[in-house]
């Protein structure tokens, strides 16, 4: 146990950091580090190094190289720059290198060193050049600020979705500030920089003079800022050799610190953790690295070589060309159980499971110390969490043995702290492994950055099978873990261009299968970003949901494809989708014919364009040679569309002769029947005056009888062949309806009645003339005469009829129609002739 | 009385939970548009809404003003306005009005466009086309089941038939699934599901499909409702163009009935106020009445027309009948009197119409003899000039069971209709034509050696040239020898006792079995198709036909006795009482989901070409 703290280091009465290592690099450096232009990404993500030579004055003859490593300095990539002087690079929060180039131009890689994008900062930034620039870390993502030659600052919060901010000029700047750095205050990025003996506040609207409180007097430069992690903590070098830490408010001093180094340090950054009792600083000189807090006493290490310092959540990570350490402070669990001589009863705890071990007594002293004090929960839980602050495995281990060791003198110890640290810790060290090479902290990991984006970063180092296998031992649900993962396997796997399209997709069909959660129309959309759209294609054919193949489909210019398949989708909007698509990109013609050859899509768009595009609707008519309809949309054009007489007798002909074409005699004739009737109508109007147009040729012929103008009525009448019955029907109506009976009484007697005399007779009861009705029921031929009697309510002869006819049927309907006492005579008449009938 | 369902009948689901549901997501998307504000409902809404949530609801949320969407511009002096319309272009054009005249006045407001059930493409296509598609947001009313009675749930999408049927525009389909999707997610899954038709077999697998990219939801859960059943309109045109005679199929032809209310007029109400009364069965009270009325009514025509007169109970003697049932229960009492109003109301028209020859004719039709005479009736009814829609539904129907009139009828009638309501109407022939209702024999079609072989030549045909997915031409009803096949106009010896009903017959008075209610008893007692290759033959069904039935059983008996049926195009009240009765003699109960009820009429005026 001595020798487990021995790398200890108080600060101050109540903190310890320590250092260990992570990884022995064995990185090949052909440069120093101090040659270079390093970057490396928080929460153990990659190294980029971009040797610069740029900076030396003489001029560059070999291009420079950019090589990426992993955090245990495995090499990633390595390519030789070819683009412009880089002054600053940095890593995005996905993990994505930004490079910033003289002139303002940002280049984005990709981890493999794939070539992402470029964007540019802006014209300004353009004319004077970048003096310096920095990338940080928002809620929102991750920001470049850059400083110009002409000492104004630009800065975008998210590169992402890039909008540049110019800030406010700072008065009587005339160099460049001695340090300058961002903050992130209540959601908005401001810039915090030093002039001499002055410090600045830049935020979008002002520039504004802000002095630390409690600033040591003597101030003339500052050599150095750092904020911490979180954006919540400032730390101030100046050129006395005097560190000032406080808030990044600039409200509150933590505390202050006199190293009595005057010289520049190389960096500075902030080592402390969420809640940790001591907020320390770490500054890094050529050859020292100084930990100072709140504390009379700093920690002091010597650099062997040349060192890179990476500010993480919980610590700091320091690299150089032999090693990979991470300096923290001691975790408030470990402390209590290694101190030395510690007696809580955690440290209780590990003794007496060791003392187990070696089968000694002294166990059981220890148990029953703890237990005597009740806190033997309190010492399972400290051993649990002290062994996710741990490195090692062995200590891990020995630790969790411990916890799982107590566990057995207590009931009812909920597991699931215990399983999960378990489990964590195993994913922790698999991902921690050298040749995986994230060192990621307990805290880092399970608090910060959530099992998701781990394997996102796995993905993204192309790790599939740990990744496949950290979900299924963690039972991630399916849909969140393996087939995402084999998604995106998919997707890389599509841009290995060595390989042939058929045996791409083949593979990928074979281990993907029906995985419920796959998107095959993702992973063809990137074949399609590779430019293998026949792969695109071959891959779309997997996607079970058609509609999910259309948009690809359409991008790919596929769109008669795109369109049989929004048809299967049974979509109509897709299909609709696709058909404006089309639309545009066909000339009509072509345009058509796609549609003849579908008729849902057609029927679909002949509906759009009844309401919105009637001229097409003709057009699609013709080009069919769809004679039929196009008559049809004529004849409605006629009442619907034209005004005038002449226009709708002109539509009405165009309709006729379409009819005729699709060999619609009937319809033709009946149409030109209508221009007739049209034409006539208007004349009876001139003539006449009345309204007669629009009405149908039997309201025609009865307005003019109504109208007393009864040769007209049976020319028109004869002119259009109206038949016999109906026009009897017609005369008989009109005439009941002007109750001309005596003009009635002419007509019947006109000629032999081809409907017969009952009409006659029910018309007129209709007008409730009974009298006339009387007339008529003489000559009511015998089948109907019993229904004719009836209908003038003369029920007694209508059942001397009815029996003389010995007509059953017509019996019971006299029978139906006698009512109370009135037809009581009649209606036992009835029923004797009906007995007699039967007697027969 | 009024056939009691037998003891071991399944209960029925909860349908309340449907009109909760679609009150909560409207409540919901009011308050997206906080403050006051305006609302324009369209005119085919208003019913629905008003059963969904009633003024004072909307009100609780802010809605200041009510306005229909007419074609007159509103006048609103509200600052938000709130749009609740179906998805067609025609509203997508009036609001577009509105929003560019605010523009032209420099008037800014907030608009927001409620689409119900859903939002198409091509309605934002318009909105985009007429400059307006960033002025207002859009949203989607997902309300698409209307329970109008316990067993009753209402698309009220009359337009499907039509859009469907006629247009051949398929995009309710995706409705319809969506609607399925629902019910099974509230319901369990469907084990059993059978189906007839071209658009019931898509819905069902555009539904199918909506299940498996859902998946994990419905697993495991146990069914509630057993059988499924889709059924297309177009596989029975006859029943639906029948005239009804079953209680609530005569008020529905008589007085329309609108989203379960009717409006009884002045000859109803004896007074000079109209009447909305709720026809349906929610509460017990209104059930017992509603029982009472189905009686009086559905012993139908017999009571009403013959029973009357013949056994000397005449409508007062009726009235003291059915109010000493009820007696001492005023309420109930004021709304029989009501239907009894509406009783005397439907025998006056009938008689004076008579009814009586038209449902002979009807009757002849349906059994196939005394053709010439038919012809001649419906001539008749056109020369009388008796009503334009139920001289083309005769037309239809004459037309329907005889695969076809002969060329000779064929031209008079549409002259002799053509000549008496005007030309439009060539295109409601060709409407008619182009659904299969209103055909033409091919010559020699009546010889049936050949008659298949022609058919099948004109399909053959038909695949490369027609591009017309609903060519009529290949279509034949061929109702005749399915008739005959499926037994539909029953043997009666004597005189059909309407009071003890023996079959299904008994909703059109013993006539005439109806053919969708038929097809549905006879897949259900197969539990599949097998043995029924030649009616769905006869039916042009020979691809159409599909039967699904899941291996796992967790479905209970009882949830094995509750059977969904699914009318695409519209269902009427004589296949819901057919059905019902069928449930009763089985120990089943039927749930029905359909479009919109429909009868006769409004089958007629979707089809109908009618001048602006």
């Amino acid at each position: 146990m001595d020798c487990y703290t021995a790398n200890w280091n108080p600060l101050g009465d109540s903190a310890f950091y320590r250092k260990y290592e992570l990884y022995s690099m064995d990185w090949d450096l052909k440069e120093e580090l101090r040659d270079c232009l390093v970057a490396a990404a928080p929460y153990g993500g990659p190294i980029a190094l971009l040797r610069n030579p740029w900076r030396k004055e003489k001029a560059a003859s070999v291009r420079p190289v950019l090589e990426i490593y992993s955090a245990s300095g495995m090499p990633l990539a390595s390519l030789l720059w070819k683009s412009g002087p880089v002054v600053s690079l940095g890593w995005s929060a996905e993990e994505e290198l930004l490079c910033v180039q003289e002139d303002g131009v940002v280049l984005v890689y990709g981890l493999h060193g794939d070539f992402r994008r470029h964007f540019s900062m802006g014209n300004e930034v353009l004319q004077n050049r970048v003096l310096d620039a920095r990338i940080f870390h928002t809620e929102f993502g991750s920001g470049v600020a850059i400083l110009t030659g002409a000492h104004r600052f630009t800065l975008s919060a998210n590169v992402g979705d890039l909008k540049l901010r110019r800030m406010p000029e700072v008065p009587g700047l005339q160099s460049a500030p001695s340090c300058w750095t961002t903050l992130c205050q209540d959601r908005v990025a401001h810039i915090l920089l030093a002039v001499g003996p002055d410090l600045y506040l830049l935020d979008h609207a002002a520039c504004s003079s802000v002095t630390p409180p409690g600033l040591a007097p003597g101030v003339s430069s500052f050599l150095q800022m750092a904020v911490s992690f979180t954006y919540r903590h400032l730390a101030l070098f100046t050129d006395t050799g005097y560190i000032w830490m406080g808030t990044a408010s600039l409200k509150e001093k933590l505390c202050e610190f006199n190293c009595n180094i005057r010289a520049p340090p190389k960096q500075m950054v902030w080592c402390s953790r969420p809640r940790s009792k001591e907020r320390a600083v770490v500054v890094a000189w050529e050859r020292r690295l100084m930990v100072v807090g709140d504390a009379p006493e700093s920690i002091q290490f010597v650099l062997d070589e040349d060192s890179y310092l990476v500010p993480e959540l919980d610590g700091v990570r320091i690299f150089s060309r032999s090693t990979h350490e991470f300096l923290h402070e001691v975790p408030v669990a470990s402390e209590e159980i290694f101190k030395i001589a510690s007696m809580a009863p955690g440290a209780l705890l590990l003794e007496a499971q060791k003392e187990y071990e070696k089968e000694s007594q002294k166990a059981d002293e220890y148990l029953r110390e703890i237990q005597e004090l009740g806190q033997l929960t309190q010492a399972v839980q400290q051993c649990i969490e002290a062994a996710g602050h741990e490195h090692r495995p062995d200590m891990q281990k020995s630790l969790l043995r411990a916890a799982s060791f107590g566990k057995c003198f207590l009931d009812r110890f909920p597991p699931d702290s215990f399983v999960r640290m378990c489990q964590d810790l195993r994913v922790l060290n698999a991902v921690r492994d050298y040749h995986i090479g994230i060192p990621l902290t307990y805290s880092h990991r399970y608090k910060q950055l959530t099992i998701q984006v781990l394997l996102d970063r796995l993905v993204l180092r192309r790790l599939y099978p740990l990744a496949i296998q950290i979900c299924e031992y963690l039972r991630l649900p399916e849909v969140q873990g393996v087939s995402r993962i084999l998604a995106h396997w998919a997707c890389y796997k599509v841009q290995q261009k060595d390989v042939s399209d058929e045996d791409v997709a083949r593979a990928i069909n074979q281990k993907l299968g029906d995985t419920p959660g796959v998107s095959y129309s993702d992973i063809a959309a990137r074949a399609y970003g590779c430019g293998r759209t026949e792969l695109a294609i071959k891959l779309l054919e997997y996607e079970p949901r058609s509609g999910e193949q259309v948009p690809l489909l359409l991008k790919m210019k596929r769109s008669k494809l795109a369109l049989s398949k929004a048809i299967e989708s049974g979509d109509t909007d897709l299909v609709f989708t696709v058909l404006l698509h089309l639309k545009n990109e066909l000339n009509r013609g072509d345009f058509f014919m796609t549609l003849r050859n579908q008729p849902m899509a057609l029927s679909l768009y002949r509906q759009f364009c009844k309401y919105q595009e009637l001229e097409t609707l003709k057009d699609l008519y013709n080009q069919d040679d769809n004679h039929q309809e196009l008559g049809s949309f004529h004849i409605r054009a006629s009442y619907a569309a034209e005004e005038r007489i002449e226009g709708r007798v002109a539509a009405l002909q165009t309709a006729a002769d379409a009819f005729y074409k699709a060999k619609n005699e009937f319809a033709a004739k009946a149409t030109e029947d209508q221009m007739r009737l049209l034409r006539l109508q208007r004349r009876l109007e001139d003539e006449l005056g009345g309204r007669f147009l629009d009405l149908s040729l039997h309201d025609t012929v009865t307005t003019l009888i109504l109208g007393g103008h009864n040769k007209r009525a049976e020319q028109l009448a004869r002119d259009f062949r109206i038949p016999d019955k109906r026009l009897w029907w017609l005369k008989l109506t009109a005439l009941a309806d002007l109750e001309d009976w005596e003009e009635l009484e002419k007509f019947s007697k006109s000629k032999k009645s081809p409907i017969g005399y009952l009409p006659f007779v029910e018309i007129c009861m209709k007008q409730h003339n009974k009298y006339e009705a009387k007339k008529y029921t003489s000559r009511v031929g015998p089948e109907q005469k019993v229904k004719a009697l009836l209908l003038v309510g003369d029920v007694a002869q209508a059942a001397d009829v009815a029996i003389e006819h010995r007509n059953e049927a017509e019996l019971s309907l006299v029978l139906s129609h006698c009512t109370g006492a009135t037809d009581g005579a009649t209606a036992d008449k009835i029923q004797r002739a009906r007995a007699q009938a039967q007697k027969k | 009385m009024a056939f009691p369902h037998r003891p071991d009948a399944p209960e029925l689901p909860d349908f309340s939970m449907l009109k909760r549901l679609a009150r909560d997501q409207l409540i919901y998307l009011l308050e997206q548009l906080p403050g006051k504000k305006d609302l324009f409902i369209e005119a085919d809404l208003m019913s629905p809404l008003d059963r969904i949530a009633n003024v004072s609801i909307l009100k609780q949320h802010e809605v200041d003003k009510l306005y229909k969407v007419e074609s007159k511009p509103a006048v609103s002096s509200s600052e938000q306005l709130c749009f609740l319309v179906r998805p067609r272009i025609k509203n997508m054009r009036y609001i577009a009005n509105l929003v560019n005249a605010d523009k032209l006045a420099g008037r800014t407001r907030k608009y927001k466009v409620i689409f119900s059930p859903q939002k198409f493409y091509a309605c934002e296509m318009v909105l985009e086309e007429e400059g307006i598609y960033g002025d207002v947001s859009c949203d989607e009313w997902a309300f698409s089941l209307l329970p109008l009675d316990v067993d009753l749930l209402s698309m009220e999408l009359p337009e499907f038939f039509r859009d469907y049927f006629l247009e051949g525009d398929q995009r309710w389909i995706n409705t319809v699934a969506q609607a399925l999707h629902l019910l099974s997610t509230l319901y369990g899954p469907f084990p059993n599901c059978y189906g007839i038709g071209r658009c019931a077999k898509m819905s069902y697998e555009l539904w199918r499909k909506l299940e498996d990219e859902e998946d994990g939801e419905t697993k495991g859960r146990r069914p509630e409702i057993g059988h499924i059943f889709l059924l297309d309109r177009d596989m029975d045109f006859v029943t639906a163009l029948c005239s009804q005679v079953v209680y609530e199929g005569l008020v529905d032809d008589t007085f329309r009935i609108k989203c379960g209310s009717v409006d009884f007029g002045p000859e109803v109400t004896s007074s000079d106020k109209s009447l909305k009364v709720l026809l349906n069965a929610e509460d017990k009270n209104g059930r017992a009445l509603l029982l009472c009325c189905r009686y009086t009514g559905e012993a139908g025509r017999y009571k009403l027309q013959f029973c009357v007169r013949r056994r000397g109970m005449d409508i007062k003697q009726m009235k003291n009948f059915v109010s000493q049932e009820l007696k001492g229960l005023k309420q109930e009492h004021r709304l029989l009197s009501l239907h009894i109003g509406a009783c005397e109301s439907i025998m006056k028209k009938k008689t004076k119409q008579d009814f009586q020859e038209l449902i002979k004719t009807e009757h002849a039709l349906l059994e196939g003899f005394n053709i010439r005479e038919s012809t001649s009736y419906i001539e008749e009814h056109i020369d009388r000039q008796v009503s334009p829609i139920e001289s083309l539904r005769l037309m239809c129907l004459l037309s329907i069971t005889e695969n076809g009139l002969i060329p000779k009828d064929y031209r008079s009638l549409k002259t002799q209709y053509l000549q008496s309501y005007g030309p439009e109407h060539l295109l409601t022939f060709s409407n008619l034509r182009r659904a299969g209702l209103l055909t033409e024999q091919a010559p020699g079609d009546t010889l049936t050696a050949v008659e298949s072989k022609v058919s099948k030549l004109v399909t053959d045909k038909a695949a490369g040239k027609i591009t017309d997915a609903f060519s009529s031409l290949a279509k034949r009803s061929n109702f005749r020898a399915i008739s005959k096949k499926l037994n539909l106009i029953p043997r009666v010896d004597g005189e059909y006792d309407l009071k003890v009903p023996r079959d299904m017959a008994y909703v059109f008075s013993g006539a005439y079995v109806p053919l969708s209610c038929r097809i549905i008893e006879q897949v259900l007692e197969r539990r599949s198709w097998q043995g029924l290759d030649e009616v769905v033959r006869l039916l042009n069904c020979s691809e159409l036909a599909f039967t699904d039935m899941t291996k796992e059983d967790k479905a209970s008996s009882e949830s094995l006795r509750l059977i969904l049926v699914v009318f695409l195009g519209g269902c009427t009240f004589s296949e819901i009482s057919a059905l019902r009765f069928l449930g009763r003699e089985k120990g089943y109960r039927f749930i029905f989901l359909t479009t919109a009820v429909t009868n006769s009429a409004r089958l007629m005026e979707a089809m109908s070409e009618v001048k602006a």
